[in-house]
Protein backbone atom coordinates (compact mmCIF):
# COMPACT_ATOMS: atom_id res chain seq x y z
CA UNK A 1 0.00 0.00 0.00
CA UNK A 2 2.88 2.12 0.93
CA UNK A 3 4.25 2.14 -2.80
CA UNK A 4 3.22 3.86 -6.05
CA UNK A 5 2.02 1.29 -8.51
CA UNK A 6 4.41 0.39 -11.25
CA UNK A 7 2.12 1.62 -13.91
CA UNK A 8 0.80 4.65 -12.30
CA UNK A 9 -2.79 5.73 -13.15
CA UNK A 10 -1.41 9.19 -15.08
CA UNK A 11 -4.83 10.25 -16.51
CA UNK A 12 -8.52 10.65 -15.79
CA UNK A 13 -10.39 11.40 -18.55
CA UNK A 14 -13.38 13.64 -17.90
CA UNK A 15 -15.37 14.63 -20.88
CA UNK A 16 -17.87 16.68 -19.94
CA UNK A 17 -20.88 17.30 -21.91
CA UNK A 18 -23.48 19.88 -20.95
CA UNK A 19 -26.14 20.88 -24.20
CA UNK A 20 -27.94 24.47 -23.83
CA UNK A 21 -30.63 25.82 -26.04
CA UNK A 22 -30.67 29.35 -25.40
CA UNK A 23 -34.24 31.25 -26.62
CA UNK A 24 -33.28 33.76 -28.71
CA UNK A 25 -35.37 36.15 -26.81
CA UNK A 26 -37.95 38.67 -28.68
CA UNK A 27 -35.49 41.69 -29.13
CA UNK A 28 -32.99 39.12 -30.68
CA UNK A 29 -35.74 37.65 -32.73
CA UNK A 30 -37.08 40.36 -34.75
CA UNK A 31 -33.61 41.56 -35.11
CA UNK A 32 -32.32 38.63 -36.53
CA UNK A 33 -35.46 37.86 -38.73
CA UNK A 34 -34.84 41.80 -40.51
CA UNK A 35 -31.43 41.07 -41.08
CA UNK A 36 -33.46 38.46 -43.83
CA UNK A 37 -34.79 41.58 -45.65
CA UNK A 38 -31.64 43.30 -45.17
CA UNK A 39 -32.69 45.33 -42.16
CA UNK A 40 -30.93 46.53 -39.46
CA UNK A 41 -33.38 47.10 -36.02
CA UNK A 42 -32.20 49.16 -32.94
CA UNK A 43 -33.76 49.85 -29.90
CA UNK A 44 -34.47 53.42 -28.82
CA UNK A 45 -34.17 54.46 -24.93
CA UNK A 46 -37.33 56.17 -24.00
CA UNK A 47 -35.74 58.81 -22.35
CA UNK A 48 -32.99 60.09 -23.82
CA UNK A 49 -33.37 59.06 -27.41
CA UNK A 50 -30.36 56.93 -28.16
CA UNK A 51 -30.69 54.20 -30.29
CA UNK A 52 -28.82 50.85 -29.46
CA UNK A 53 -28.00 48.19 -32.57
CA UNK A 54 -28.16 45.57 -31.58
CA UNK A 55 -31.17 46.08 -29.83
CA UNK A 56 -31.23 46.18 -25.89
CA UNK A 57 -34.13 46.17 -23.45
CA UNK A 58 -32.91 48.87 -21.29
CA UNK A 59 -30.34 51.85 -21.75
CA UNK A 60 -27.35 50.63 -19.56
CA UNK A 61 -26.37 54.16 -19.54
CA UNK A 62 -29.94 56.16 -18.49
CA UNK A 63 -30.95 52.71 -17.01
CA UNK A 64 -34.28 53.47 -19.38
CA UNK A 65 -36.57 51.33 -21.23
CA UNK A 66 -35.59 50.72 -24.59
CA UNK A 67 -38.47 49.24 -26.10
CA UNK A 68 -39.12 50.64 -29.30
CA UNK A 69 -37.46 49.35 -32.17
CA UNK A 70 -36.14 51.17 -35.05
CA UNK A 71 -33.97 50.69 -38.40
CA UNK A 72 -31.23 52.22 -38.95
CA UNK A 73 -28.97 52.44 -41.87
CA UNK A 74 -26.78 49.99 -43.16
CA UNK A 75 -24.26 52.05 -43.41
CA UNK A 76 -22.31 54.41 -41.48
CA UNK A 77 -18.91 55.48 -40.14
CA UNK A 78 -15.96 53.35 -38.99
CA UNK A 79 -15.13 54.55 -35.75
CA UNK A 80 -12.17 52.91 -33.89
CA UNK A 81 -10.17 49.58 -35.49
CA UNK A 82 -7.53 46.87 -35.57
CA UNK A 83 -5.41 44.93 -37.63
CA UNK A 84 -5.19 41.49 -36.71
CA UNK A 85 -2.59 39.08 -37.51
CA UNK A 86 -2.93 35.85 -35.60
CA UNK A 87 -5.61 33.51 -36.49
CA UNK A 88 -9.14 33.85 -35.18
CA UNK A 89 -10.82 30.82 -33.64
CA UNK A 90 -14.01 29.93 -34.90
CA UNK A 91 -13.55 31.78 -38.22
CA UNK A 92 -11.71 31.43 -41.77
CA UNK A 93 -10.73 35.10 -42.94
CA UNK A 94 -7.06 35.79 -44.43
CA UNK A 95 -4.56 37.78 -42.34
CA UNK A 96 -4.36 40.26 -42.11
CA UNK A 97 -7.69 41.44 -41.91
CA UNK A 98 -9.24 44.98 -39.64
CA UNK A 99 -11.72 44.54 -36.98
CA UNK A 100 -13.50 47.37 -36.67
CA UNK A 101 -16.32 49.64 -34.74
CA UNK A 102 -18.93 50.88 -37.24
CA UNK A 103 -21.57 53.19 -35.98
CA UNK A 104 -24.40 52.91 -38.12
CA UNK A 105 -26.07 56.04 -39.30
CA UNK A 106 -28.99 56.25 -36.92
CA UNK A 107 -27.25 54.25 -33.73
CA UNK A 108 -25.54 55.84 -31.23
CA UNK A 109 -23.52 52.94 -30.55
CA UNK A 110 -21.13 51.02 -32.48
CA UNK A 111 -21.36 47.15 -33.74
CA UNK A 112 -17.89 45.33 -34.45
CA UNK A 113 -17.58 44.24 -37.96
CA UNK A 114 -15.09 43.05 -40.85
CA UNK A 115 -13.64 45.58 -43.13
CA UNK A 116 -12.81 44.10 -46.68
CA UNK A 117 -11.80 45.71 -49.72
CA UNK A 118 -9.55 47.89 -48.94
CA UNK A 119 -5.79 47.13 -48.06
CA UNK A 120 -5.42 47.32 -44.22
CA UNK A 121 -2.80 50.26 -44.50
CA UNK A 122 -5.85 52.49 -46.40
CA UNK A 123 -8.08 51.92 -43.66
CA UNK A 124 -8.65 55.40 -41.12
CA UNK A 125 -10.97 56.33 -38.65
CA UNK A 126 -13.63 58.29 -39.98
CA UNK A 127 -13.65 56.06 -43.11
CA UNK A 128 -17.49 56.15 -44.69
CA UNK A 129 -18.89 52.46 -44.91
CA UNK A 130 -21.29 50.09 -46.48
CA UNK A 131 -22.87 46.48 -45.59
CA UNK A 132 -22.38 43.91 -48.07
CA UNK A 133 -25.01 41.85 -47.62
CA UNK A 134 -25.21 38.12 -48.75
CA UNK A 135 -27.49 37.32 -52.04
CA UNK A 136 -31.74 37.17 -51.72
CA UNK A 137 -32.61 34.01 -51.05
CA UNK A 138 -29.72 33.24 -49.08
CA UNK A 139 -29.76 35.06 -45.82
CA UNK A 140 -30.83 33.36 -42.96
CA UNK A 141 -31.45 35.76 -40.15
CA UNK A 142 -28.20 35.48 -38.14
CA UNK A 143 -25.07 37.38 -38.18
CA UNK A 144 -23.48 35.49 -41.28
CA UNK A 145 -26.17 37.69 -43.18
CA UNK A 146 -23.76 40.62 -43.30
CA UNK A 147 -20.48 39.42 -44.95
CA UNK A 148 -18.60 42.36 -43.79
CA UNK A 149 -18.93 46.06 -44.46
CA UNK A 150 -16.68 48.04 -47.52
CA UNK A 151 -15.31 51.60 -47.90
CA UNK A 152 -18.38 53.77 -49.76
CA UNK A 153 -16.07 55.94 -51.12
CA UNK A 154 -17.67 58.96 -49.73
CA UNK A 155 -16.29 61.35 -47.72
CA UNK A 156 -14.43 60.82 -44.37
CA UNK A 157 -16.97 61.94 -41.85
CA UNK A 158 -15.36 64.61 -39.08
CA UNK A 159 -14.34 63.21 -35.56
CA UNK A 160 -16.48 65.11 -34.14
CA UNK A 161 -19.35 63.53 -35.71
CA UNK A 162 -18.39 60.12 -34.30
CA UNK A 163 -16.00 60.42 -31.68
CA UNK A 164 -19.05 60.29 -29.06
CA UNK A 165 -19.66 57.29 -30.65
CA UNK A 166 -17.00 54.67 -30.46
CA UNK B 1 -23.88 39.99 21.60
CA UNK B 2 -21.65 43.12 20.04
CA UNK B 3 -23.93 45.84 18.90
CA UNK B 4 -23.81 45.51 14.91
CA UNK B 5 -25.87 47.85 12.33
CA UNK B 6 -29.26 47.37 12.16
CA UNK B 7 -29.52 46.85 8.39
CA UNK B 8 -32.68 46.33 6.86
CA UNK B 9 -34.73 44.20 3.43
CA UNK B 10 -36.55 47.51 2.20
CA UNK B 11 -37.65 45.56 -0.74
CA UNK B 12 -37.66 42.95 -2.85
CA UNK B 13 -39.33 41.51 -6.57
CA UNK B 14 -39.43 38.27 -7.75
CA UNK B 15 -40.53 37.07 -11.66
CA UNK B 16 -43.35 34.74 -11.20
CA UNK B 17 -41.29 31.52 -12.01
CA UNK B 18 -42.29 29.33 -15.12
CA UNK B 19 -40.82 26.08 -16.42
CA UNK B 20 -39.76 27.81 -19.57
CA UNK B 21 -39.57 31.59 -20.35
CA UNK B 22 -39.58 31.09 -24.55
CA UNK B 23 -39.20 35.46 -24.98
CA UNK B 24 -36.46 36.56 -22.73
CA UNK B 25 -32.95 35.70 -22.15
CA UNK B 26 -31.70 35.75 -18.22
CA UNK B 27 -30.67 39.63 -18.04
CA UNK B 28 -34.20 40.60 -20.04
CA UNK B 29 -35.99 38.68 -17.20
CA UNK B 30 -34.01 40.82 -14.44
CA UNK B 31 -34.17 44.47 -15.58
CA UNK B 32 -37.79 44.55 -14.66
CA UNK B 33 -37.06 43.36 -11.43
CA UNK B 34 -34.63 45.60 -10.80
CA UNK B 35 -36.73 48.51 -12.13
CA UNK B 36 -39.69 47.37 -9.73
CA UNK B 37 -37.61 47.50 -6.48
CA UNK B 38 -36.10 50.62 -6.78
CA UNK B 39 -39.49 51.71 -7.35
CA UNK B 40 -40.70 50.26 -4.55
CA UNK B 41 -37.74 52.79 -2.57
CA UNK B 42 -39.22 55.33 -4.54
CA UNK B 43 -35.17 55.61 -5.51
CA UNK B 44 -33.18 55.77 -8.38
CA UNK B 45 -30.11 53.58 -9.28
CA UNK B 46 -27.63 56.61 -8.05
CA UNK B 47 -29.53 55.84 -4.22
CA UNK B 48 -27.66 52.19 -4.10
CA UNK B 49 -23.94 51.82 -3.22
CA UNK B 50 -23.11 48.32 -3.62
CA UNK B 51 -24.01 45.96 -5.83
CA UNK B 52 -24.10 42.28 -5.83
CA UNK B 53 -25.27 38.97 -7.38
CA UNK B 54 -25.62 35.26 -6.87
CA UNK B 55 -25.93 33.09 -10.44
CA UNK B 56 -23.89 30.35 -11.73
CA UNK B 57 -22.21 30.38 -15.05
CA UNK B 58 -22.63 26.35 -16.13
CA UNK B 59 -26.08 27.57 -15.59
CA UNK B 60 -25.64 30.61 -17.75
CA UNK B 61 -23.56 28.02 -20.17
CA UNK B 62 -20.90 30.96 -20.49
CA UNK B 63 -17.39 31.49 -18.72
CA UNK B 64 -17.82 35.28 -16.80
CA UNK B 65 -21.66 35.03 -17.54
CA UNK B 66 -22.74 37.53 -14.95
CA UNK B 67 -21.16 40.12 -16.39
CA UNK B 68 -24.45 40.09 -18.81
CA UNK B 69 -26.25 41.39 -15.72
CA UNK B 70 -24.41 43.96 -14.81
CA UNK B 71 -26.19 46.44 -17.69
CA UNK B 72 -29.54 45.93 -16.53
CA UNK B 73 -28.65 46.34 -12.43
CA UNK B 74 -27.46 49.58 -12.83
CA UNK B 75 -23.82 49.48 -13.08
CA UNK B 76 -23.34 53.39 -14.47
CA UNK B 77 -21.68 55.45 -13.51
CA UNK B 78 -19.11 52.93 -12.40
CA UNK B 79 -20.38 50.87 -9.24
CA UNK B 80 -18.53 48.72 -6.65
CA UNK B 81 -20.20 45.38 -7.15
CA UNK B 82 -19.35 41.61 -6.34
CA UNK B 83 -20.50 38.57 -8.03
CA UNK B 84 -20.91 34.92 -6.68
CA UNK B 85 -21.22 31.93 -7.74
CA UNK B 86 -23.90 31.28 -5.01
CA UNK B 87 -27.36 31.41 -4.66
CA UNK B 88 -28.21 35.18 -3.65
CA UNK B 89 -29.02 34.55 -0.86
CA UNK B 90 -25.60 34.17 0.28
CA UNK B 91 -24.86 37.43 -1.62
CA UNK B 92 -27.25 39.63 0.56
CA UNK B 93 -25.22 38.04 3.06
CA UNK B 94 -22.25 39.36 2.11
CA UNK B 95 -23.46 42.47 1.29
CA UNK B 96 -24.82 43.02 5.11
CA UNK B 97 -21.20 42.20 6.25
CA UNK B 98 -20.00 44.50 3.58
CA UNK B 99 -22.43 46.86 5.20
CA UNK B 100 -21.47 46.38 8.96
CA UNK B 101 -18.20 48.02 7.83
CA UNK B 102 -20.24 51.21 7.81
CA UNK B 103 -19.09 52.27 3.82
CA UNK B 104 -21.96 51.65 1.99
CA UNK B 105 -25.40 52.33 3.42
CA UNK B 106 -27.79 50.67 0.65
CA UNK B 107 -27.03 47.74 -1.62
CA UNK B 108 -28.92 45.38 -4.58
CA UNK B 109 -28.67 42.30 -4.89
CA UNK B 110 -29.88 40.25 -7.41
CA UNK B 111 -30.26 36.56 -8.25
CA UNK B 112 -30.99 35.45 -11.81
CA UNK B 113 -30.57 32.29 -14.96
CA UNK B 114 -32.57 30.40 -16.87
CA UNK B 115 -32.04 26.74 -16.11
CA UNK B 116 -34.78 25.70 -18.83
CA UNK B 117 -31.89 26.20 -21.33
CA UNK B 118 -29.41 23.73 -20.01
CA UNK B 119 -29.69 20.49 -17.65
CA UNK B 120 -29.49 21.45 -14.17
CA UNK B 121 -29.39 17.33 -12.96
CA UNK B 122 -26.15 17.55 -14.90
CA UNK B 123 -25.02 21.21 -14.42
CA UNK B 124 -25.08 20.13 -10.43
CA UNK B 125 -23.71 16.51 -11.19
CA UNK B 126 -19.99 18.56 -11.37
CA UNK B 127 -20.56 20.39 -7.97
CA UNK B 128 -19.03 16.66 -7.10
CA UNK B 129 -15.49 15.60 -6.43
CA UNK B 130 -14.20 14.58 -10.07
CA UNK B 131 -12.78 11.81 -9.66
CA UNK B 132 -15.13 9.85 -7.19
CA UNK B 133 -18.23 11.04 -6.89
CA UNK B 134 -19.09 12.96 -10.31
CA UNK B 135 -18.15 9.87 -12.81
CA UNK B 136 -20.72 7.85 -11.13
CA UNK B 137 -23.72 10.37 -12.18
CA UNK B 138 -25.05 10.99 -9.10
CA UNK B 139 -27.30 14.13 -9.97
CA UNK B 140 -28.78 16.30 -7.19
CA UNK B 141 -32.43 14.21 -7.13
CA UNK B 142 -29.86 11.05 -6.18
CA UNK B 143 -27.67 12.44 -3.59
CA UNK B 144 -30.96 14.25 -1.99
CA UNK B 145 -32.42 10.48 -2.26
CA UNK B 146 -29.98 9.19 -0.38
CA UNK B 147 -29.71 11.65 2.34
CA UNK B 148 -33.87 11.00 2.38
CA UNK B 149 -32.90 7.40 2.69
CA UNK B 150 -30.37 7.86 5.50
CA UNK B 151 -32.83 10.12 7.50
CA UNK B 152 -35.70 7.68 6.93
CA UNK B 153 -33.24 4.83 8.70
CA UNK B 154 -32.63 6.92 11.80
CA UNK B 155 -35.80 8.64 12.32
CA UNK B 156 -38.69 6.06 11.22
CA UNK B 157 -40.21 8.04 9.37
CA UNK B 158 -41.98 6.78 6.45
CA UNK B 159 -42.66 7.37 2.60
CA UNK B 160 -46.04 9.11 4.01
CA UNK B 161 -44.64 11.48 6.16
CA UNK B 162 -42.78 12.60 3.05
CA UNK B 163 -46.33 13.07 1.17
CA UNK B 164 -47.25 15.01 4.36
CA UNK B 165 -44.82 17.57 3.47
CA UNK B 166 -45.60 17.54 0.10
CA UNK B 167 -48.65 18.09 -0.02
CA UNK B 168 -48.56 20.94 2.94
CA UNK B 169 -46.21 22.97 0.69
CA UNK B 170 -48.41 22.53 -2.34
CA UNK B 171 -51.96 24.02 -0.95
CA UNK B 172 -49.82 26.92 0.74
CA UNK B 173 -48.01 27.28 -2.93
CA UNK B 174 -51.43 27.70 -4.61
CA UNK B 175 -52.06 30.73 -2.62
CA UNK B 176 -48.86 32.78 -3.78
CA UNK B 177 -48.96 34.14 -7.55
CA UNK B 178 -44.37 33.22 -7.84
CA UNK B 179 -44.86 29.67 -7.41
CA UNK B 180 -44.79 27.65 -10.46
CA UNK B 181 -46.77 25.13 -9.18
CA UNK B 182 -50.13 26.31 -7.98
CA UNK B 183 -52.29 23.46 -7.49
CA UNK B 184 -53.25 22.14 -3.88
CA UNK B 185 -52.36 18.29 -4.46
CA UNK B 186 -53.35 16.03 -1.51
CA UNK B 187 -50.89 13.51 0.35
CA UNK B 188 -52.11 10.63 -1.02
CA UNK B 189 -52.15 11.72 -4.86
CA UNK B 190 -48.50 12.82 -4.54
CA UNK B 191 -47.59 9.29 -2.56
CA UNK B 192 -48.79 7.55 -5.55
CA UNK B 193 -46.53 9.49 -7.96
CA UNK B 194 -44.07 7.51 -9.57
CA UNK B 195 -40.14 7.36 -8.01
CA UNK B 196 -37.68 9.57 -9.64
CA UNK B 197 -35.06 8.15 -7.31
CA UNK B 198 -35.94 5.80 -4.33
CA UNK B 199 -37.66 6.76 -1.98
CA UNK B 200 -38.07 10.25 -3.84
CA UNK B 201 -41.11 10.32 -5.86
CA UNK B 202 -41.80 13.16 -8.37
CA UNK B 203 -44.24 14.67 -6.39
CA UNK B 204 -41.29 14.91 -3.88
CA UNK B 205 -38.79 16.92 -6.02
CA UNK B 206 -39.61 20.56 -7.46
CA UNK B 207 -38.93 21.22 -11.09
CA UNK B 208 -36.46 23.76 -11.35
CA UNK B 209 -37.54 26.97 -13.18
CA UNK B 210 -36.90 30.37 -14.62
CA UNK B 211 -37.22 33.61 -12.80
CA UNK B 212 -35.33 36.46 -11.96
CA UNK B 213 -35.15 38.24 -8.41
CA UNK B 214 -33.99 41.38 -6.90
CA UNK B 215 -33.85 42.63 -3.35
CA UNK B 216 -32.63 45.95 -1.70
CA UNK B 217 -30.93 46.36 1.69
CA UNK B 218 -30.42 49.07 3.54
CA UNK B 219 -28.67 50.54 6.70
CA UNK B 220 -30.61 52.66 9.35
CA UNK B 221 -31.32 56.22 8.92
CA UNK B 222 -31.66 55.38 5.18
CA UNK B 223 -33.93 52.34 5.43
CA UNK B 224 -36.50 53.90 7.02
CA UNK B 225 -37.15 56.77 4.10
CA UNK B 226 -37.08 53.47 1.50
CA UNK B 227 -39.63 51.45 3.09
CA UNK B 228 -42.76 52.11 5.46
CA UNK B 229 -42.30 48.75 7.27
CA UNK B 230 -38.55 47.67 6.57
CA UNK B 231 -37.67 43.95 7.66
CA UNK B 232 -34.53 44.22 9.93
CA UNK B 233 -32.06 41.76 10.07
CA UNK B 234 -31.99 40.50 13.77
CA UNK B 235 -29.40 37.73 13.45
CA UNK B 236 -27.74 35.73 10.43
CA UNK B 237 -24.99 33.07 10.18
CA UNK B 238 -23.66 30.80 7.32
CA UNK B 239 -21.91 27.80 7.86
CA UNK B 240 -20.31 25.18 5.04
CA UNK B 241 -19.65 21.16 5.69
CA UNK B 242 -17.35 19.07 4.14
CA UNK B 243 -17.75 17.80 0.13
CA UNK B 244 -17.33 14.26 0.13
CA UNK B 245 -20.43 13.22 1.14
CA UNK B 246 -19.68 9.60 2.78
CA UNK B 247 -17.47 11.92 5.47
CA UNK B 248 -20.63 13.57 6.43
CA UNK B 249 -23.97 12.22 8.30
CA UNK B 250 -26.31 12.94 5.91
CA UNK B 251 -29.42 11.92 8.47
CA UNK B 252 -28.87 15.19 9.60
CA UNK B 253 -27.46 18.77 9.22
CA UNK B 254 -24.65 19.75 11.24
CA UNK B 255 -24.43 22.87 9.28
CA UNK B 256 -27.65 23.95 9.34
CA UNK B 257 -28.07 23.35 13.39
CA UNK B 258 -24.95 24.94 13.89
CA UNK B 259 -25.93 28.05 11.58
CA UNK B 260 -29.46 28.49 12.98
CA UNK B 261 -28.12 28.65 16.43
CA UNK B 262 -25.49 31.30 15.87
CA UNK B 263 -27.89 33.44 14.35
CA UNK B 264 -30.57 33.22 16.74
CA UNK B 265 -28.23 33.89 19.32
CA UNK B 266 -27.24 36.75 17.13
CA UNK B 267 -31.17 37.85 17.04
CA UNK B 268 -31.79 37.05 20.55
CA UNK B 269 -34.40 34.34 19.46
CA UNK B 270 -34.70 31.92 22.48
CA UNK B 271 -35.77 29.19 19.76
CA UNK B 272 -37.38 28.69 16.10
CA UNK B 273 -40.63 28.62 17.83
CA UNK B 274 -40.63 32.35 18.65
CA UNK B 275 -40.73 32.90 14.90
CA UNK B 276 -43.97 33.86 13.19
CA UNK B 277 -42.85 32.70 9.83
CA UNK B 278 -39.99 30.08 8.51
CA UNK B 279 -39.11 30.02 5.64
CA UNK B 280 -36.98 26.90 4.63
CA UNK B 281 -34.72 26.14 1.57
CA UNK B 282 -35.75 22.74 1.25
CA UNK B 283 -35.98 21.19 -1.72
CA UNK B 284 -37.23 17.89 -1.07
CA UNK B 285 -39.20 16.74 1.82
CA UNK B 286 -36.32 15.07 3.83
CA UNK B 287 -34.98 18.45 3.65
CA UNK B 288 -37.47 19.90 5.28
CA UNK B 289 -37.54 17.46 7.84
CA UNK B 290 -33.74 17.27 8.62
CA UNK B 291 -34.20 21.46 8.88
CA UNK B 292 -36.59 21.50 11.05
CA UNK B 293 -34.74 18.96 13.34
CA UNK B 294 -32.00 21.46 12.78
CA UNK B 295 -33.74 24.22 13.83
CA UNK B 296 -35.97 22.65 16.55
CA UNK B 297 -39.34 23.17 14.66
CA UNK B 298 -41.73 20.76 16.22
CA UNK B 299 -45.07 19.73 14.54
CA UNK B 300 -47.85 21.61 16.20
CA UNK B 301 -45.85 24.77 16.71
CA UNK B 302 -47.24 27.85 16.00
CA UNK B 303 -44.53 29.07 13.68
CA UNK B 304 -46.06 29.01 10.17
CA UNK B 305 -43.27 26.56 7.86
CA UNK B 306 -43.09 28.20 4.39
CA UNK B 307 -46.60 29.86 3.81
CA UNK B 308 -45.19 30.37 0.28
CA UNK B 309 -45.03 27.05 -0.48
CA UNK B 310 -41.44 26.97 -0.41
CA UNK B 311 -38.63 25.39 -2.98
CA UNK B 312 -41.21 22.53 -3.66
CA UNK B 313 -43.59 24.58 -5.26
CA UNK B 314 -40.56 26.63 -7.23
CA UNK B 315 -36.90 25.70 -7.57
CA UNK B 316 -34.70 28.36 -9.91
CA UNK B 317 -31.09 27.77 -9.18
CA UNK B 318 -29.37 30.49 -7.71
CA UNK B 319 -32.61 32.47 -6.46
CA UNK B 320 -34.13 29.69 -4.43
CA UNK B 321 -32.85 30.98 -1.60
CA UNK B 322 -33.30 34.45 -1.96
CA UNK B 323 -36.47 33.99 -2.52
CA UNK B 324 -37.04 32.55 1.43
CA UNK B 325 -35.10 35.83 2.72
CA UNK B 326 -37.73 38.21 -0.03
CA UNK B 327 -40.58 36.05 1.35
CA UNK B 328 -39.99 36.64 5.18
CA UNK B 329 -39.50 40.95 4.14
CA UNK B 330 -42.98 40.18 2.24
CA UNK B 331 -44.46 38.70 5.61
CA UNK B 332 -42.95 41.12 7.84
CA UNK B 333 -43.88 43.93 5.99
CA UNK B 334 -47.46 43.49 4.97
CA UNK B 335 -46.59 42.44 0.85
CA UNK B 336 -47.45 39.03 0.65
CA UNK B 337 -51.28 39.45 -0.45
CA UNK B 338 -53.17 35.87 -0.81
CA UNK B 339 -50.46 33.80 1.51
CA UNK B 340 -49.78 36.83 4.12
CA UNK B 341 -49.53 35.03 7.93
CA UNK B 342 -51.21 37.45 9.97
CA UNK B 343 -49.67 39.59 12.80
CA UNK B 344 -45.84 38.64 11.87
CA UNK B 345 -43.38 40.14 14.03
CA UNK B 346 -40.38 37.86 13.31
CA UNK B 347 -39.29 35.57 10.99
CA UNK B 348 -36.96 33.08 9.55
CA UNK B 349 -35.40 32.54 6.58
CA UNK B 350 -33.08 29.83 5.31
CA UNK B 351 -30.81 29.44 2.33
CA UNK B 352 -28.78 25.89 0.98
CA UNK B 353 -26.30 25.02 -1.75
CA UNK B 354 -24.58 22.15 -2.59
CA UNK B 355 -25.35 18.51 -2.47
CA UNK B 356 -27.31 17.34 0.86
CA UNK B 357 -27.43 20.67 2.57
CA UNK B 358 -23.85 21.08 2.37
CA UNK B 359 -24.13 24.70 2.60
CA UNK B 360 -26.27 26.62 5.06
CA UNK B 361 -27.04 30.51 5.98
CA UNK B 362 -29.93 31.58 8.13
CA UNK B 363 -31.33 35.24 9.01
CA UNK B 364 -33.56 36.06 11.43
CA UNK B 365 -35.59 39.29 10.74
CA UNK B 366 -38.09 41.56 12.63
CA UNK B 367 -40.18 44.51 12.26
CA UNK B 368 -38.24 46.13 14.85
CA UNK B 369 -34.60 47.57 14.98
CA UNK B 370 -32.62 44.67 16.85
CA UNK B 371 -29.93 47.13 18.08
CA UNK B 372 -30.67 50.64 20.04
Amino acid sequence: MSEPPKEPVKYVEANVRLPYHYVAGDYRARYLRALKDKKILGSKCSKTGKVFVPPLVASPESFAPADDLVEVADRGVMTTFCIVRIPVIGRNVELPYVAASVALDGADISIFALIQECKPEDVRMGMRVEAVWKPDGERQGDHEDILYFRPTGEPDAPPASFLNRL
Amino acid sequence: MAKLRNVAVVAFSQAPIVARDEHRIASEILYPEVRSALDQCDVERAAIDYQVAGSADYIDGRPFGFVAALDVMGSWPAKQDLHLEMDAAFAAYYAWVRMQAGDCDTALVCGYGKNSEGEPERVLNLELDPYYQAPLGLGPSATAALQASAYMARTGATDRDFAEVAARNRAAGAKNPCAQLREAVPAETLAATPWVVEPLRRGYLPPYGDSAVCLVLAAEGKAERMCDRPAWIHGVDQRIEMQTLGARDLSQSAGAKLAAEKAFAMAGLASARDADVIELCSTTPAEELILREATGVQAGDRSVLNPSGGPLCGHPLMMTGLIRLGEAFRQLSGRAGAHAVPNVRRAIAHAAQGHCLQQNLFFVLGGERRWT
